[in-house]
């Protein structure tokens, strides 16, 4: 590989994605290049035909982050959340949730920990041109799974009555706990290939 | 006439699971595999082919390995068991739906 076009290519992969995902797109790049010199292509047109059939390096790393796993997961994650919400809220109120004996300062705190993981699931699924902010999934994710896991033991400990409002916004949980949990696997595995390399060095991207 | 990308992009997933379907191949093949069977009318970005890859593995339906090529990390996917009954029902599914608009924008005898 000589073309300094190439060359400027594969630096920009490396800069803005894991190494492994950088390493494999550059494979793709520089094998589409040595098509083009064996066609009989002169270096300068190989490597301008190879960066037009390639795809422009805005639109590869685009494609890269719209469709990074910590995305995806992000955006199952808060589309399902509305929903298991609404059933919380539902049942806390027609449970009269305030009597409950569960002190102020863990209510709060509860409160400002889901805040927080909805703000950084909302950065990784609309993250446009940084696929260091998908990876925010992988912290927010067992967050969620543990607010879960909490309000269903809240549930057991302090509700005096188990009411049918109370049953569905648990089982709302208790689904979206194996849902995260799949999904954090999934996601956890596939950011795992995704920085991994052989060589065990440690790259930047943005 | 190419095919539009915004069209191909609902058929991508089925399109890159029928590529893998004989056997393992890394994205510049997979590329290749889609234009040269769609007699160059499905010449999509290169570049865009690897994310959509990804994407497929993370979901289980692909699985992909490292090799060495020329000095340089290729990684070469394959189906899963998932993908290919994944592929098996898009072919099904498909297959009706051709039929379907076929037996509607035929001309009556």
């Amino acid at each position: 590989m000589s073309s300094a076009l190439i060359s400027d290519y594969v630096a920009g992969l490396r800069r803005r994605l894991p190494a492994a995902v950088a390493d494999e797109a550059a494979d793709g790049l520089i094998e589409t290049y040595e098509h083009r010199l064996a066609a009989g292509a002169g270096e300068q047109d190989a490597a301008q035909a190879a960066v037009a059939e390639f795809g422009d390096l805005a639109l590869v790393l685009g494609e890269f982050i719209r469709q990074a796993p910590g995305r995806r997961a992000a955006r199952m994650l808060l589309a399902t959340g509305p929903l298991a919400g609404a059933c919380w809220a539902a049942a806390l109120l027609t449970s009269r949730a305030w009597a409950w004996p569960v002190p102020a300062a863990a209510r709060l705190c509860a409160g400002a920990i889901l805040l927080l993981a909805v703000a950084a699931l909302a950065v990784a699924a609309t993250s446009r041109r940084s696929y260091r902010r998908t990876t925010i999934t992988a912290a927010a994710s067992p967050v969620i799974l543990l607010l879960d896991a909490a309000a269903v033991t809240a549930v057991l400990l302090a509700a005096p009555a188990l009411t049918w409002a109370l049953g569905i916004a648990v089982a709302a949980s208790l689904t979206r706990m194996a849902f995260t949990a799949w999904s954090l696997s999934r996601t956890g595995s596939a950011m795992a290939a995704a920085a991994g390399h052989p060589f065990g060095r440690m790259r930047h991207h943005g | 006439m190419k095919a539009d990308a915004q069209a191909l992009k609902g058929h991508l997933d089925t399109l890159l699971l029928a590529s893998l379907e004989n056997g393992a191949q890394h994205g510049y093949a997979v590329k290749e595999a889609l234009r040269a069977g769609s007699r160059a009318q499905f010449d999509l970005p290169t570049g865009t082919i690897y994310p959509a890859l990804r994407r497929l593995e993370a979901a289980g339906l692909v699985r992909g390995t490292w090799s060495q090529a020329g000095g340089r990390r290729r990684r070469t996917y394959e189906l899963t068991p998932a993908g290919r009954q994944r592929l098996s029902r898009d072919r099904a599914a498909w297959q009706d739906f051709a039929a379907a608009v076929s037996a509607i924008l035929e001309p009556a005898p």
